[in-house]
C-alpha cells in the first residue's frame, strides 16, 4: 500500500539536537485559566513522542505554542533552532515550513483533488511549477496515494484522506511532523496503517510529535510519552505506556 | 522569477475569488460604476462651466456709452482719467463710425446686409474698458458713474458672478454626493472582501500552516478589490465614450457658451476614472484585509 520512500532532498537537523525546547513555559489565558504551568521539555531531532492527557489537559495549547499560533505568557519556547518569542512576523512562515501538521479532521480543501491539495501547499509558498510536478507525485507515492491523485477528498476513505493530509504536511520536508489526534476519525486497522506510515517518516529522520487518546497505540509502540494533566507535565518517560505503570 | 510567480498566483487567485462570489462582486462593481459615472458627470459639467467661465472672463469688461456732442479733448481727458482708475487694464475709444462698421461686419458675418431703408443713423460713441481681473467690474463701474460724459454703463460682471455661483454650488453638491457614494462603494468592497475572507477561511488556515507568507495570503484579496475597481472603471470609460458625442452639443445648448471640450479632455477624464476606480478598489480591499486578516500569522 505504501510506496517506495525517497529520502527528502533537504535533511532535517542532525539527530540528537533539540527540535522542540520548552523552558518554564506557562500559558494563562485572559480569562485567568492556566492552560500550561511550568512545562520543561526537550525533544531531540529524530524522536517519536506521544503527547497524552485527558481533554483540557493542555495538549492543544502545547501544539499551538510549538507552531507559534500563540506565544507563552511565561518561559521560552524554541523550535527548529528558532526562539519563538524573538521571531519576527516575517519569519513565522519560514518556521512553519519547518513544521508539518496534520489534524483529526484532515482539513483538506474539498474542491481540490488530492494532487491539487498537496500542490496547493507548494504553490502558496512560491514553488516553481516544475518543482511541484516533480515533488507532489513523490509525496503521493510515499503515502501510497499515487493512484488516487485525481480523486476529490470525498471520494477517499478516512485513512486515505489522512494520508493526503500527511503528504501535504511533508511538502516542505519539515524537521518535525505534528499529528493532532490523527487516528481520531479512523477505524483500528486504518489507524495502524497510518501509524506505520508515521514510523516510516520518523525513520527518515523527521521528528514526530503525536497528540493522542489512543491507548492501544501508545501502549504497543512504547515510545517516549509526555503526559499532561491540568496544564502540568506530570510524566516525561521513554518507552512508556499511556498510563503510569508504577 | 519568484516575483512573477507570486504575481501570477495572486492574479489568478483574485480572478477566481472574484467569480466565486459573483453576485457580491458584481454588485460592488455596479456601485463603483455608479460612483464613477457621477464623478464623470461632475467632471464634465464643471469642465464645461469652467471653460464657459474662461470665455466670460475674456469678455468681462465695462462698456461706457458716451453722451452725444463730446469734443475730442473731452474724450481724451476722459480716456486719460479712466486709465488711472484702479482695475483698468485697457481703454479703447469706439467712435460712432467704428461702431457702424462693427454693426455692418456683424451682419456680413451672418451672411446678411445691413439695410437701413435709405435712412441715416448715428450710433453712440463708447469706451471699451478692459479689466485687470473680472471682479474689478463693479469698482470701475462705480468710478465711472459720477462722470457727466458717460450716459450708460454696461458690464457682464453679473453673468460672471452668477456663473461662479453656479459652479460653486454644483461643485459642493457634486463633491458631497461623490463622498457619499464613495463611502458606499468602500463599504461594498470592504464587505465583498470580508465575505471572501470568511468563505476561504479553510484555505487561509492551510496557507498559514504550510508557511505561506503574508503577501501570498493578502495580495489575492487586495487584487480582488482592485479588479472590482478596474472593471468598474472600464465600464464607466466605455459608457462615457459612448455618450461623449451627444453630450457636447447639449452642453453648448444648456450653458449657452463654448465648452471647449476636446479629445484631450476625454483622455484626462478616462485617466481620472481609472485612477479613482483602482484607488477605491485597492483602499476598500486593503481596509478589509487589514481588519479581517490582522492576525494572519
Amino acid at each position: 500500500m505504501i510506496g517506495v520512500i525517497e529520502r527528502p532532498a533537504a535533511a532535517p537537523p542532525p539527530v540528537g539536537e533539540p527540535v522542540i525546547g520548552m523552558v518554564d513555559v506557562g500559558m494563562t489565558y485572559p480569562n485567568g485559566k492556566a492552560a500550561l504551568v511550568d512545562v520543561n521539555v526537550s525533544i531531540p531531532a529524530g524522536d517519536f513522542v506521544f503527547l497524552v492527557g485527558p481533554s483540557g489537559a493542555g495538549k492543544t495549547t502545547f501544539i499551538r505554542l510549538v507552531i507559534r499560533e500563540q506565544l507563552p505568557t511565561a518561559g521560552r519556547v524554541t523550535v527548529a533552532g528558532y526562539d519563538l518569542a524573538r521571531l519576527r512576523r516575517g519569519q513565522v512562515p519560514t518556521l512553519r515550513r519547518r513544521i508539518g501538521i496534520v489534524f483529526q479532521d484532515f482539513r483538506l480543501l474539498p474542491s481540490k483533488t488530492v494532487f491539487e491539495n498537496v500542490a496547493f501547499a507548494l504553490e502558496v509558498t512560491g514553488t516553481p511549477r516544475s518543482e511541484i510536478k516533480r515533488r507532489v507525485p513523490q509525496l503521493l507515492s510515499l503515502v501510497g496515494l499515487h493512484e488516487h491523485d485525481d480523486h476529490l477528498p470525498n471520494q477517499l476513505s478516512g485513512g486515505e484522506q489522512q494520508r493526503a493530509a500527511i503528504a501535504r504536511a511533508l511538502v516542505h520536508d519539515p524537521a518535525m511532523l505534528i499529528a493532532d489526534e490523527p487516528t481520531g476519525n479512523l477505524d483500528p486497522v486504518t489507524s495502524w496503517e497510518l501509524i506505520q506510515l508515521l514510523i516510516q517518516i520518523n525513520a527518515m529522520g523527521t521528528t514526530v510529535l503525536m497528540a493522542t487518546h489512543n491507548q492501544e497505540i501508545v501502549n504497543a509502540m512504547r515510545r517516549r510519552v509526555l503526559a499532561l494533566e491540568q496544564g502540568t507535565l506530570v510524566r516525561d518517560e521513554a518507552g512508556a505506556a499511556y498510563e503510569r505503570e508504577y | 522569477m519568484g516575483f512573477i510567480r507570486f504575481v501570477a498566483f495572486a492574479v489568478v487567485r483574485a480572478w477566481q475569488g472574484f467569480w466565486r462570489n459573483a453576485m457580491m462582486s458584481l454588485a460592488a462593481t455596479a456601485t463603483v460604476v455608479l460612483m464613477l459615472v457621477l464623478l464623470s458627470g461632475l467632471f464634465i459639467v464643471i469642465g464645461g462651466l469652467n471653460s464657459g467661465l474662461s470665455f466670460i472672463e475674456s469678455k468681462v469688461g465695462v462698456t461706457a456709452r458716451l453722451r452725444d456732442g463730446l469734443t475730442d479733448s473731452q474724450v481724451q481727458n476722459l480716456v486719460a482719467d479712466v486709465r488711472k482708475i484702479p482695475g483698468v487694464k485697457t481703454v479703447d475709444y469706439v467712435s460712432p463710425a467704428e461702431a457702424m462698421n462693427r454693426l455692418k461686419q456683424a451682419y456680413e458675418e451672418r451672411g446678411e446686409t445691413l439695410n437701413l431703408g435709405g435712412a441715416s443713423i448715428t450710433l453712440y460713441a463708447s469706451l471699451e474698458i478692459g479689466l485687470t481681473t473680472p471682479d474689478m467690474g463693479a469698482q470701475v463701474s462705480q468710478a465711472l458713474s459720477g462722470r457727466d460724459e458717460v450716459a450708460q454703463i454696461t458690464t457682464r460682471q453679473l453673468d460672471y458672478a452668477k456663473l461662479l455661483n453656479i459652479i460653486g454650488v454644483i461643485r459642493t453638491v457634486g463633491i458631497a454626493a461623490l463622498v457619499l457614494v464613495g463611502l458606499t462603494v468602500l463599504f461594498m468592497i470592504v464587505n465583498m472582501i470580508r465575505i471572501a475572507v470568511y468563505s476561504r477561511a479553510g484555505e487561509i488556515e492551510i496557507m498559514r500552516l504550510v508557511g505561506a507568507s503574508d503577501s501570498f495570503i493578502r495580495w489575492p484579496f487586495i487584487l480582488e478589490g482592485i479588479l472590482c475597481g478596474l472593471l468598474g472603471s472600464l465600464v464607466t470609460i466605455v459608457l462615457v465614450a459612448v455618450v461623449w458625442d451627444p453630450i457636447q452639443p447639449i452642453m453648448v445648448r444648456v450653458f449657452q457658451m463654448p465648452t471647449a471640450v476636446s479629445s484631450q479632455f476625454l483622455a484626462v477624464l478616462s485617466a481620472l476614472v481609472l485612477g479613482v476606480g483602482l484607488g477605491v478598489g485597492a483602499l476598500g480591499s486593503w481596509i478589509s484585509v487589514r481588519s479581517n486578516l490582522a492576525s494572519a500569522n
